[in-house]
């Protein structure tokens, strides 16, 4: 249930100022710890915002072109995911690029979408050995950085339930189905936004719908106040009222995203990411070799110790018949 | 076991069950017939390393492995002289060092190591520390005394408890043949009828009786004493924690109320939903669980205000 989850608890934020200053921190900490080389250009929290931005549509282009086709909550909690990383580490420090087909193939398990490893590399393009490595090298950090809450809320299963009750509740309405794909195409929308990051899953819903309804010229108003939210009071009433007014204005004034931009920044964005994440690099081979070399060395060292172990052993059962023979005769 | 078996004569342990084999100083091993048979005279030498042996130096072999049993042949007379005890030295390192050089005498003399060096070094010892031998040997070891001293306090408590059994069964005795002779007293000079007396004494023996048997009490090896009289005394009352009282659930939904599961059919959630499928149902899925859910998820979170 959403009130108790670690959505609402870790997840959930007051408004876009937060997820900047978050955002803006990130950067920071990022530049104050690798900015040192003057010569490169770091990027703004603004920047990354675009190109994160720009990840979430490829995200969704690789999610839609998916087959078998894949339920549509599996993009959101891949999005949400998406999201939360980036809340609070730089796209510098892990590249977009890699995290990205990640996400999908986590959302995949978190939500029982069930395709093999194999199933899922053959929908990409390009070498698919080496995405396959990456993508099982970068499970574990990514649960890590998404502090192993795995559940997400997406507001599609608050979308049938309040069509559902819609139905039930207000026979005046005819043909409901027909605000169908106006909410879920709001809700797709939203999923691009920082909505998810605010506002609880069925608000989300509540809003497609309700522009849905108003695209279509069906008021629902009478349903909202006297049948939905006629439990709450008049002062729950106003507050919900708002949230929504403000999780649609959201969905509909996002910047445009401009593609040349997003490519400048993309090859900036290769000068100045953190070579030590980075699976192409120097720096990353050398330090897995160190690793791997560790592994061998503890494996070697192991091995060693239980030859002493066994030793010792063998030597302590000699003498331990020798001081039973000898206990033996005294008797 | 089944592979033992005498070098000489070649018989096993599975042919000849009572197969016995001997074993001398060297630690090369005979069956007892082939002892007997071959030092007829009291002496001879081995068959495998011709070492002269002597005949009632041949004792029974413990060991399958002749190697543990030369060994312990040599340790056990090796410590007849080296018998120092661990408070001869000053120092526990001294002591060690003193064990650590006995061993390697073992060992060499076991393995054939410096033979004659060794030997020579164990004459040197023995004739060195003549009188300490000879001393220690005498003087039991402080362990030894110890429980020749706890062995003697328990036989003292065994006979103890004998005597005070045995005291106890003569005093009932004693006080019986009394009772018989008042008894007997009683019918010959008193003027009371016969059967009155008789009543009264059976009377005084079996509340004597009673008595006694109270005073007896068992004691478990636990010192729990059975019998007792304060076995019965009453049970301190236990104080217990408050009692559990159970309150229901509540949820915190943040949101509208929604409707109770088992009113979703009768409020008419489920027309407009899938039935569930015959499949389904052997599975134990209903139509109405996904409407729950869809239902609690969409109105769970409504008044959420971050």
């Amino acid at each position: 249930m959403f009130s108790s989850s670690t959505q609402l608890k870790f997840w959930t934020f007051s408004g876009v100022t937060e997820l900047n200053r978050l955002r803006a921190e990130a950067n920071e900490t990022y530049v104050s710890e690798y900015g040192k080389n003057e010569t490169i250009y770091y990027l703004t929290a603004e920047d990354e915002t675009k190109v994160r931005r720009h990840y979430e549509y490829v995200i969704k282009d690789f999610c839609t072109r998916f087959q078998p086709p894949m339920p549509r909550s599996v993009l959101g909690t891949a999005l949400v995911f998406f999201k939360r990383i980036y809340l609070h580490n730089s796209i510098m420090d892990y590249h977009p690029r890699d995290i990205q087909h990640t996400c999908v193939y986590l959302a995949c398990k978190v939500e029982e979408f069930n395709v093999s490893l194999q199933q899922f590399v053959a929908q990409l393009k390009g070498d698919r050995e080496a995405a396959m490595d990456v993508i099982l090298s970068q499970e574990l950090l990514l649960m890590r950085l998404l502090h192993f809450h795995l559940t997400v809320h997406n507001p599609f299963r608050p979308l049938e339930g309040l069509f559902i009750d819609l139905k039930t509740r207000c026979e005046d309405i005819d043909n409901v189905e027909r605000l169908r794909p106006g909410a879920e195409e709001f809700l797709d929308k939203a999923l691009h936004t920082d909505v998810p990051l605010i506002f609880s899953p069925s608000q989300i819903a509540l809003a497609g719908i309700l522009a849905s309804g108003k695209n279509a010229g069906v008021s629902l108003d009478n349903y909202v106040a006297n049948k939905l939210l006629v439990s709450g009071g008049q002062e729950n009433l106003l507050k919900t009222v708002e949230h929504i007014k403000r999780i649609k204005y959201m969905v509909k004034n996002q910047d445009p995203l401009i593609r040349e931009d997003v490519k400048i920044l993309e090859r900036r964005l290769d000068a100045c990411r953190n070579p030590e994440n980075n699976p192409n690099s120097e720096t990353f081979k050398r330090k897995m070799e160190e690793y791997l070399d560790d592994e061998d060395e503890k494996k070697a060292k192991k091995r060693q110790k239980w030859e002493e172990v066994r030793l010792c052993f063998v030597h302590s059962s000699v003498y331990i018949q020798i001081f039973l023979s000898f206990s033996r005769r005294n008797q | 076991m089944s592979d033992l078996a005498c070098p000489r004569c070649k018989t096993t342990k599975y042919r000849n069950p009572d197969l016995k084999l001997m074993v001398n100083v060297c630690g090369h091993s005979l069956c007892e017939n082939c002892v007997d048979l071959l030092f007829v005279r009291g002496s001879g030498s081995c068959l495998e390393c011709s070492v002269p042996l002597r005949r009632n130096n041949f004792r029974l072999q413990m060991f399958e492995d002749s190697y543990v049993e030369k060994e312990t042949d040599i340790r056990k007379k090796i410590l007849k002289d080296f018998n120092k005890k661990e408070e001869d030295f000053s120092s526990l390192r001294e002591f060690n060092d003193y064990l650590e050089d006995v061993e390697t005498i073992v060992f060499n003399l076991t393995n054939g190591i410096d033979l004659e060096e060794t030997k020579r070094k164990v004459e040197l010892y023995k004739k060195e520390h003549q009188d300490s031998i000879r001393k220690n040997r005498a003087k039991m070891s402080k362990e030894e005394e110890e429980l020749e001293d706890m062995i003697a306090t328990e036989r003292e408590i065994v006979e103890n408890n004998r005597n005070i059994i045995q005291a106890e069964i003569n005093r009932e005795k004693k006080q019986k043949l009394k009772q018989k002779e008042a008894l007997i007293d009683d019918l010959m000079f008193s003027d009371l009828p016969a059967n009155h007396i008789v009543a009264t004494h059976q009377q005084e023996v079996s509340s004597q009786k009673i008595k006694s048997s109270e005073l007896k009490t068992t004691k478990f090896s636990t010192g729990i004493s059975m019998g007792k009289r304060d076995a019965f005394l009453p049970i301190k009352p236990v104080v217990e924690g408050k009692v559990f009282t159970y309150s229901p659930l509540t949820i915190h939904t943040a949101g509208p109320d929604f409707p109770p599961a088992h009113d979703i059919q009768n409020l008419g959630y489920l027309s407009h939903i899938r039935a569930a499928s015959d499949q389904e149902r052997a599975g134990g899925y209903e139509a109405s669980l996904a409407c729950e859910r869809a239902l609690q998820e969409a109105f769970c979170g409504l008044y959420l205000t971050s």
